[in-house]
């Protein structure tokens, strides 16, 4: 503890934090407050309460598609992602790495680098050497924007990894599959598992890529709302957003098991 | 100028009790070293000093004034932090700055003039544009020390000072804080987990355990003669034989007479200092004397450490290597030292 | 580098090239290609009129306001969070991040029930009589920026938080034995110590905000398009790809010229420390 904080300061703090709580989380309370509304339109406040906006895309076979693709990929990312990433976190951690910071950068850029180049870099070469947008050119880019976050939590994990053991498993005679699966792989296990949730979290979220290489048939449910958006948004919407809210709390509180959310967050 | 005053000092942090009720008097001028293993509380009472912890209960006084509740910055005191602490953003000339621009100490021109003259004091003049990073850890232990008592503090405060340093550096900085002291008289509070640094170092030790003062001396008074049984221990790893007197005769835990006792009668425990025991065939005129058995010799140049079994204990000495050759592990000796000069505890 | 090494790396490095590095090289060539090869064309085509040119300025000018805002709110919000109580401080880790983790069409959704005629802000001004009902932000710079700033501060307040983490404590404590009360010091320790990760974020920001059509798009509507609104407009409306591909290059070296000067002070600090 340092010296006293002066009640000025303390109250400024408290007065920001406040503030900030407000700002930040008003409009995902708004959405989750017009998602019950029992009124056929968006008004504030809303009318009433009932389910039957959930009940609505619950059984609209749109919503549901969206639900059934967005679901899709965002697993298909995670698995692509945390392989590649793992791996790519585990060949970073190694001594004597040739070109380790040009590497290190080529990882972390597509977090760097405007979204939106990617989106239109990605639509342009497939419908130049593919058939145009897909299922699988979408996997690709949202694999892309994945990977930065897996190679940063695996590696942020393995930095805490002593590298000897790696080297005392090998003076004992293991092989190199057993080196993994009984010495490497467990020590980066919550940088994986956080990695996991990450790339679920941002595929399934995510937007700008999306919105480039939306196909027939690949419409993800981001795409399906912000659709809805640009006309004129009902009820149904708040209830789909409010679901993708309730995933993004799933997903919270599972990176907060598995690694502590402060440590996220740093 | 500052009689430092401290009175049934008491910090809690939940239930933990840091320092419980601690008094002391701390004369103007000298030089002490709050001695302790870690977790005794020693860093405490000096961040209580400092300002940076608040005390439960009990008073500070510094002079006539109560600076108990005082913040840190109101204080006026010189502080040196184990890990020197020196502003990894300011070159050394800003860093040596800071206490005398935050104190108001004189314009740009007398602050400088003052930087000048503390730079040549560390022998480091013309290094003061660099940044701390850019010098050595002798450097940076210099620029701290010199940064703590630049604004002319009342009281200097030393947290673990030298632990950062390497064997050789540690041995010339201690002549020199103890020349500093010498010439400028500054009452100073040192804090370290090492009794050779606190003996060698302070003109006052304050021994402490499990947040109370265990026991105050002179590093001689407080070496020869252990209040407690923790205060032998911790200083110089003396053995403590157990021993029952009885009509003014002390007798070992198997049995032996060691010779006349001036202690009332029960059980009793002897400091026996590693040094102050020897291993002959044997004894001398005056020793007392137990039979022992050899566990192990360790060789260290000079000297050779022997751990003995003598009535039924482990006992460790220190002997001059010369001493000990032609035995080893297995042989018996007899463990000879002068029951007169061990204190009781 | 050893065989094992190159083959971890290897299937990463692949993806990254193919989904990556190729489709940033195609928007670059595109934008170079004119009918007479290698040519200036599509750019010269941005700055023919005013139109484009104002584009391009009010994505800069509303990149600036939003930049400034959230160093303004998010830093101070980051010094809170490194110095509150435990619950508060998980609080408001929560309060930055669940924002940050929700997708953005969700969060722009909100703004627009906040921001539109009869939303929460209009019934909120008209409640203290400070606005009529019809009061709306929508289609508003003003607008914009609320939004987006929600969307972006929480990267100020993190990159600031994980910097004012690893200041050691004990330099603010030095500052305090010396004299320094606790503005000063904030003044002269804290906030020089945590600059570096001011800056940082706010790059980061400025970049993200530069690029962003989404809620700019759905807030700010066709009447104050952003060079990210026009590019996916010309994309998916007007199929005009050279000429997207022109505008999304001249963002990416906005983003650059930002960008780099840091990078190199970066690694300049980096290098001597």
């Amino acid at each position: 503890m340092i010296g006293r904080v002066p009640a000025l300061a303390a109250a400024l703090g408290v007065a920001l934090a406040a503030a900030a709580a407000i700002f930040m989380l008003a409009p995902l309370a708004v959405v989750i407050a017009s998602s019950v509304s029992a009124s056929e339109f968006l008004v504030f406040p809303p009318r009433g309460f009932s389910l039957r906006w959930y009940q609505e895309i619950l059984a609209s076979s749109v919503y549901l598609r969206a639900l059934g693709v967005s679901l899709t990929l965002a697993a298909v990312v995670t698995v692509i992602s945390v392989a590649l990433g793992a791996a790519a976190a585990i060949g970073l951690s190694r001594p004597g790495v040739r070109f380790a910071g040009a590497l290190q950068g080529l990882f972390l850029s597509p977090l760097m680098l405007p979204t939106i180049l990617l989106g239109i870099g990605l639509l342009m070469l497939a419908s130049r050497y593919a058939n145009g947008p897909s299922f699988a050119v979408m996997a690709l880019g949202h694999v892309v924007v994945t990977l930065p976050y897996v190679v940063r939590t695996v590696s942020a994990v393995l930095a805490r990894v002593d590298p000897s053991l790696e080297e005392a498993a090998r003076v004992m005679g293991a092989p190199w599959w057993r080196r993994y699966w009984h010495v490497v792989l467990p020590q980066a296990r919550p940088g994986l598992a956080a990695g996991a949730f990450f790339a679920f979290n941002v595929s399934f979220d995510e937007a700008v890529v999306a919105l480039f290489l939306r196909a027939p048939g690949v419409e993800t449910l981001p795409l399906l709302i912000y659709s809805k958006l640009e006309f004129s948004p009902d009820p149904s919407v708040a209830a789909a957003a409010t679901l993708m809210i309730a995933m993004t709390v799933a997903v919270m509180i599972a990176l907060d098991r598995v690694l502590g959310l402060d440590k996220v967050a740093a | 100028m500052a009689q430092l005053r401290i009175d049934g000092l008491t910090k809690r942090f939940g239930a933990v009790t840091a320092l419980d009720a601690v008094d002391l008097d701390i004369p103007d001028g000298a030089f002490v070293a709050m001695l302790g293993p870690s977790g005794c509380g020693k860093t405490t009472l000096l961040r209580c000093l400092a300002g940076l912890e608040r005390p439960t209960s009990g008073t500070i006084r510094l002079g006539e004034a109560d600076i108990t509740t005082l913040p840190p910055e109101r204080r006026g005191l010189g502080m040196m932090f184990q890990s020197y602490a020196l502003f990894p953003h300011m070159r050394i000339r800003e860093n040596l700055r800071f206490p005398l621009k935050m104190r108001g100490r004189g314009d740009a021109a007398a602050q400088d003039a003052k930087i000048d003259e503390a730079l040549r004091a560390i022998r480091m003049e013309g290094m003061g544009d660099r940044y701390p990073r850019e010098i050595s850890g002798g450097q940076q232990q210099r620029v701290a020390l010199a940064r703590a008592i630049i604004a002319d503090p009342p009281l200097l405060l030393l947290d673990e000072p030298l632990s950062n340093l390497d064997a050789q550096l540690r041995k010339q900085m201690q002549i020199e804080l103890i020349e500093l002291h010498r010439r400028i008289g500054l009452t100073t509070i040192l804090v370290t987990h090492d009794q050779e640094e606190a003996l060698s170092l302070a003109d006052l030790v304050v021994l402490m355990n499990a947040g109370r003062i265990e026991q105050i001396g002179a590093p001689r008074d407080i070496y020869r003669k252990p209040a407690t049984a923790f205060a032998a221990a911790f200083l110089g790893g003396a053995n403590l034989l157990d021993v029952v007197v009885e009509n003014g005769l002390a007798r070992a835990g198997d049995g032996t007479a060691l010779g006349p006792l001036a202690a009332p009668d029960g059980p009793r425990r002897l400091v026996l200092r590693q040094e102050a025991l020897a291993l002959r065939d044997a004894p001398r005129p005056g020793e007392a004397t137990l039979a022992a058995r050899i566990v192990a010799v360790a060789f260290n140049g000079a000297t050779s450490r022997v751990v003995v079994e003598a009535a039924g204990q482990r006992l460790e000495l220190t002997v001059p290597a010369a001493a000990i050759e032609g035995r080893a592990a297995g042989a018996t000796a007899q463990l000879c030292f002068i029951l007169a000069d061990a204190p009781l505890v | 580098m050893k065989r094992e090494t190159a083959l971890l790396l290897a299937p990463g490095v692949l993806v990254l090239t193919l989904g990556f590095v190729l489709p940033v090289l195609r928007v670059l060539t595109l934008a170079f290609d004119a009918k007479t090869g290698f040519g200036l064309d599509n750019f010269a085509r941005f700055f023919a009129d005013s139109f484009y040119p104002l584009v391009a300025w009010r994505t800069v000018r509303l990149s600036l306001v939003i930049t400034l805002v959230t160093a303004l709110f998010g830093a101070p919000l980051a010094l809170v969070m490194a110095r509150a109580p435990r619950w508060l401080r998980m609080a408001l880790i929560v309060v930055v991040v669940l924002p940050l983790m929700t997708s953005v069409v969700v969060r722009t959704f909100g703004w627009l029930v906040i921001l539109g005629r009869g939303g929460l802000l209009a019934q909120t001004l008209a409640y203290f009589d400070l606005a009529g009902r019809n009061f709306s932000l929508m289609h508003t710079e003003t607008g914009v920026v609320l939004a987006m700033v929600q969307v972006l501060m929480p990267f100020v307040t993190l990159t600031v938080l994980s910097t004012l983490e690893k200041i050691d404590p004990r330099l603010e404590e030095a500052a305090r034995v010396m004299g320094a009360n606790f503005w000063t010091t904030l003044r002269h320790v804290v906030v020089p110590l945590a600059m570096p990760g001011l800056v940082a974020g706010s790059l980061l920001v400025f970049a993200l905000s530069a690029s962003s059509f989404v809620t700019p798009g759905l807030i700010g509507g066709v009447r104050l398009p952003v060079l990210g609104a026009t590019i996916y407009q010309q994309v998916t409306g007007t199929l005009d790809w050279g000429f997207a591909a022109a505008q999304a290059t001249l963002l990416l070296i906005l983003a650059l010229v930002v960008a780099l000067p840091y990078a190199q002070g970066a690694r300049r600090a980096g290098a001597s420390r």
